[in-house]
């Protein structure tokens, strides 16, 4: 039995004043192994740390137990007093006598037997404590940025400035993501591409960035410090070291598809740049529509191609690279409206979202900047705004408000005043939501200079009639049914996770919300980190942001990526599971439950009537155990323990509990 | 007070008596470090009155627990057993509390099988700003085995238990 | 009737034997006659000789997989005769990576339902070794009795009565023709009944059985699912269970048992046939069963080796048995 000690604190009068120290003090002296057992005022303080570093070298302590407030709050603290006195940090338990005890018991007489069996426990526990020790791992020095949208630009040239390389995947073929897609910005009405373009060229110029686009993340192993990661960079059919990005290709190629980046309004050319501002600015092939591709003749662009760049016998290049850490700026999807039949959205030209439309007013848009019913291409005289359409919709969209669409209302009805100022402009909306820095300003000056219509109340159906559409709703504060003609209805589109982003979450093993966007490791507390350690998040991917949020969101997530891989060495978790390979049937059953892929099956020899035979047992990597103990719950002859935890400790704990009434 | 049973399944008696309004039952909570030792902490913290019988075990998961802790605390005289964890989706870990949610659905119903009362054996997830349902559990749990007072059945005729 | 079983005979001793003497495999796993005619035990046939002692009657009633492990030690390849159950059972068994599937030639029989010794001593009311069968096709008829017949359904082991797959799934080669799934009658009718009555009465219930248990571990030993090298209750170190005839202890001892073959059970019964005095423990295993057929859908273990045992696996919206 190893020489225990324990010390108990008073807090003040937190712990003191409703349970009976002494008496505390005297029964642990009656424990098994307890050799020491004393108090004082507040343990936590110097004095009280220095109190238990001198008794553990008086008393030649092997062990310590500590009744204080909840290890949550001050285990660490412990840990490090006891390790300066020379004994491993882990051979200390903590008895929660405040939490769970002197705080939630108001009579003496009920909280000091609950304090005593408490320290029972813990000393039972401490005398099977083992020395652990946590494992000391490298970091690669290296950030994966995943995402090229605006939050992706900002996170990856924020720890780029800061010394460390960066790869920045994105899907698409150029990175902009979904601010390039926006013509001017609210609420400075700045223009988009101005603001963004001269950053895409930063990150397309910067020495620390490797820019990985039309790439997509295949698989993520490892732990913090090292993830591996296979990306697959997806074959341009164009070698980048010929292509001038002259543009001859895409002039000459003589098959159309709708173009992804007008939100399918318009078309593209099968070999393509989304848009003029690209970067990089290097068309690809997209093979599935390609004639080449397809029928296997055409090869036009390879003809008239003044670089050579061409390259049809491209293949899908893998990448495999460790990274120390990885941030996730993966943006969000414009809601898919298919299911409001009602508003006759993919039924009537003239009803579009809201990115359909913002794509109307860009000059390289599908109307090369003209805002006019895609019906006759004439301009509407009466253009009705509908908000929520998807947000806050509990029966068949999301609950959520998607944040940024009061705001890209009042804006798109601005845009089109100052456009055609004759033009009225009607706003449904349920709710005005304008909390942001000039927000609610700039939605009164919608109303006030340009003279947009809020109308507050919903819309129940929109229906062609002649030449234009009836939208027919409610006002609901005059409870009046409303019927307004209009030749342009646009849907205030809900904000929705990347349709793939479930994979993406499974990939990495982080968590997600019940809509799929991202979680973050604490809502308030640790708003950009994810519960896997080392992957941070940022921008739309973790809920609906506008463009300040998510642009703050990547700073911050940038300064937790940099202060990680600013470290020399990361320390693991201590308490991890440990395989008995002689008893272990090698099942294998713990493999399949853990979350971090940290078992994996191994060889082991044993003698059977003098030959030497090998088994298949379980192994645990120590460095990828977080310590949860799921696999002992499916171990059934307890062949993996987790230490800390193990089951003699457990077990020791019950009897302890159970053995004071 | 001695607790020694006699046999296995001789339940002491227990009309209405002053002796029963006395006896509290003895309650071993297993309790998950990041959600429900956490919302424990929060009851705290808040100052929230619950009974005193409730003695929790810290665990890093609720997917640490083992169906043979839990039999070993009834076998030692522990009146009802609790096991809280993290909400589903919510996990530390990811989805231990999802493996947890079968296999101890599971051995619930397998326990009452065995003639247990289910309300002995109790699974709840609590979060670490549920301080107020940690107390909630912690009150009603004891109530409702107050009701049916002490567990008899499991007990280890041969454990003692002191004051 | 007869003859059908000497054409069987011929049909199974014809098929090993050409890969026995092959080298196809270097073991046989099948059963012989014992010591009587209610009873016929394991053969460990290597060569043609031994292979004219092979048999396959109404009391081939053992589980030869779990010999499946050891013999595997030393020899290279085994083939093995197995029923319905004994098929699940190796399946299960390969799921567990207890055995190298590809080391093994499952030979399947398709059962009819095996004869409970037991229960023709019953009906007869004589010693078994005053008496003999007669087994027509639907009936069997009781020499030694002035002839009594009884319909073959009603003289099943327990474990057949309740067996609704006794097709044997996943083998190399399937011996005999098709029997075909089985009405599943009673598979959790006692379950059912032990379920509806108040919790004392069925706590009394298991208490009586439970008190007869002698702890032999027998149940564990005949266990398809019973594969750890060392079982929980001999462990010291932790001790999770002591060695006394306490009844709290014989308690543990079977819930733990059962539990521990959650989502792996193959219902073969042998727990419960092996048992010397007679406990229930089939409706354990059951109980587990019906549950996880309730709660996250129907799961027979040993069918499908691809499947997720449900206890490795779930669903975000899995229901629970406890308020949550």
């Amino acid at each position: 039995m190893p020489r225990i000690g324990v010390f108990i604190c008073w807090c003040g009068t937190n712990i003191a004043g409703t349970v009976e120290i002494e008496q505390v003090v005297n029964a642990a002296r009656s424990f098994p192994g307890v050799v020491y057992a004393g108090d004082y005022r507040y343990l936590c303080s110097e004095v009280g740390q220095k109190l238990i570093k001198d008794t553990i070298k008086k008393e030649n302590l092997e062990r310590v137990v500590v009744g204080t407030c909840s290890p949550r709050m001050h285990e660490v603290t412990f840990r490090k007093a006891v390790a300066e006195a020379g004994l491993n940090p882990y051979l200390l338990e903590v008895a929660n006598l405040r939490e769970h005890c002197s705080w939630v018991h108001k009579d003496p007489a009920e909280a000091t037997p609950k304090a005593i069996a408490l320290v029972r426990a813990a000393v039972s526990k401490a005398s099977l404590d083992e020395p652990l020790t946590a494992l000391m791992l490298d970091v690669e020095k290296r950030a994966l940025v995943i995402g090229g949208g605006i939050a992706g630009i900002q996170a990856a040239l924020d720890i780029a400035d800061s010394g460390y390389t960066v790869d920045l995947v994105e899907k698409e073929p150029s990175i902009g993501g979904r601010m390039a897609q926006l013509e001017k910005t609210f609420p400075t009405l700045d223009c988009a591409a101005c603001i963004l373009t001269p950053k895409m060229v930063e990150v397309a110029q910067h020495p620390n960035i490797n820019l990985l686009t039309y790439s997509e993340v295949e698989a993520v192993s490892g732990f913090v410090g090292q993830f591996d990661v296979r990306i697959r960079s997806r074959a341009r059919s164009i070698d980048p070291s010929k292509c001038t990005g002259c543009g001859i290709c895409y002039e000459k190629c003589p098959a159309k598809v709708p173009s992804e980046f007008d939100m399918e309004l318009g078309k593209r050319k099968v070999i393509y740049v989304p848009f003029p501002q690209a970067v990089p600015n290097i068309p690809v092939i997209d093979r599935e529509n390609c004639l080449y591709f397809k029928r296997g003749r055409c090869r036009i662009c390879e003809k008239e191609c003044p670089a050579e760049a061409i390259d049809f016998e491209q293949q899908d290049e893998i990448i495999e690279r460790r990274y120390g850490v990885i941030l996730v700026a993966t943006g969000f999807d414009s809601m898919d409206l298919t299911g409001y039949g009602e508003y006759g959205y993919g039924q009537h030209p003239d009803v579009l979202s809201a990115l359909q439309f913002e794509r109307l007013f860009n000059a390289s848009g599908p109307t090369a900047g003209q805002v006019v019913r895609l019906s006759n291409g004439r301009p509407p005289q009466r253009v009705v705004f509908i908000q929520c359409v998807g947000s806050r919709d509990i029966a068949r969209g999301q609950n959520y408000c998607s944040k940024i669409c009061c705001m890209f209302t009042s804006k798109q009805a601005i845009l089109l005043k100052e456009k055609l100022p004759e033009t009225e402009a009607y706003i449904f909306y349920i709710d005005l939501r304008t909390a942001g820095k000039g927000y609610e300003e700039f939605q009164r000056r919608a109303a006030e200079e340009y003279g947009v219509i809020y109308l507050r109340g919903s819309v129940g159906k929109v229906f062609p009639e002649g030449e234009r559409l009836l939208v027919r709703g409610v006002d609901s504060l005059s409870g009046r049914p409303l019927e307004i003609e209009a030749d342009l209805v646009v849907l205030a589109a809900a904000s929705v996770p990347r349709r793939d982003a479930p994979e993406l979450a499974r990939l990495m093993s982080i968590n997600s919300d019940r809509y799929n966007f991202f979680d973050e490791a604490h809502p308030k507390l640790r708003p950009v980190e994810t519960h896997t350690a080392g992957i941070f998040i940022a921008g739309a991917c973790q809920a609906p942001k506008d463009i300040p949020e998510a642009v703050a969101q990547a700073g911050a997530a940038a300064a937790k990526a940099v202060t990680l891989l600013s470290k020399e060495k990361l320390q693991s978790e201590a308490c991890v599971a440990k395989v008995d390979p002689a008893r272990c049937s090698g099942c294998l059953h713990c493999e399949a439950v853990c979350p971090y892929g940290a078992i994996a099956a191994t060889e082991t020899e044993e003698r059977v009537r003098g030959e030497l035979l090998t088994r298949t047992v379980a192994e645990v990597n120590p460095a990828l155990c977080q310590g949860c103990g799921c696999c002992t719950m499916t171990c059934r002859s307890g062949s993996v323990t987790l230490q800390g935890y193990t089951d003699e400790q457990m077990l020791a704990e019950v009897d302890a509990l159970c053995l004071q009434r | 007070m001695s607790t020694a049973l006699g046999k296995t399944g001789e339940v002491p008696v227990n009309g209405a008596s002053p002796e029963k309004e006395r006896w509290t039952p003895l309650i071993v909570a297993f309790c998950c470090n990041w959600c429900s030792y956490a919302g424990g902490d929060l009851a705290g913290t808040s100052r929230m009155d619950y009974p005193a019988n409730v003695k929790v075990i810290r665990m890093p998961c609720s997917s640490r627990i083992n169906p043979l802790f839990i039999l070993r605390a009834f076998q030692r005289g522990a009146d009802g057993v609790l096991v809280a964890g993290c909400h589903p989706g919510d996990c530390h870990y990811t989805s231990g509390n999802y493996y947890v949610r079968r296999n101890l659905s599971l051995f619930r119903r397998l326990l009452e099988f065995s003639g247990i009362e289910p309300e002995r054996f109790q699974v709840s997830w609590i979060s670490a700003s549920e301080g107020d349902k940690f107390a909630g559990v912690m009150q009603s749990l004891t109530e409702e085995i107050k009701a049916l007072g002490p567990n008899g059945k499991w007990r280890d005729s041969r454990w003692q238990s002191v004051e | 009737m007869a003859e059908r079983r000497i054409n069987n005979m011929e049909k199974i001793r014809t098929a090993v034997a050409q890969d026995l003497l092959s080298g196809r495999i270097d073991l046989l796993l099948g059963w012989e006659k014992g010591l009587y005619w209610w009873q016929s035990r394991p053969l460990f046939a290597r060569n043609s000789e031994d292979l004219q002692r092979l048999t396959w009657d109404s009391f081939c009633v053992a589980n030869l997989s779990g010999y499946l492990q050891e013999e595997l030690k030393e020899n290279k390849k085994i083939g093995i005769l197995l029923k319905g159950c004994d098929s699940r059972a190796l399946n299960r068994l390969v799921q567990d990576q207890m055995v190298d599937r590809e080391r093994v030639v499952a030979y399947g029989l398709p059962c009819p339902g095996l004869l409970d010794p037991r229960l023709l001593k019953q009906e007869a009311g004589l010693e078994l070794t005053a008496l003999g069968i007669e087994e027509g096709e639907d009936r069997v008829t009781l020499t030694g009795t002035k002839g009594k017949s009884i319909a073959r359904e009603e003289l099943l082991l327990e474990k057949c009565r309740r067996c609704h797959h006794p097709d044997p799934v996943g083998c190399d080669q399937l011996l005999l023709p098709p029997v075909g799934s089985r009405e599943d009658r009673s598979r959790f009718h006692q379950v059912t009944r032990l379920e509806e009555i108040p919790a004392e009465e069925r706590f009394a219930y298991w208490s009586s059985q439970f008190e007869r248990c002698l702890r032999c571990y027998a149940c564990r030993e005949a266990c398809p699912c019973c594969s750890c090298r060392e079982c929980f209750v001999e462990q010291e170190e932790p001790r999770w269970l002591g060695k006394a005839h306490e009844n709290s202890e014989n308690f543990i001892y079977h819930l733990t048992r059962a539990f521990h073959s959650a989502g792996r059970c193959v219902e073969c019964g042998e727990c419960q046939r092996v048992c010397p005095v007679e406990l229930p423990l089939m409706e354990l295993s059951s109980k587990i069963i019906k549950d996880i057929n309730e709660l996250y859908g129907e799961y027979q273990a040993g069918l499908d080796t691809e499947q997720d045992p449900p206890l490795l696996t779930y669903q975000p919206d899995d229901p629970a048995a406890f308020v949550e």
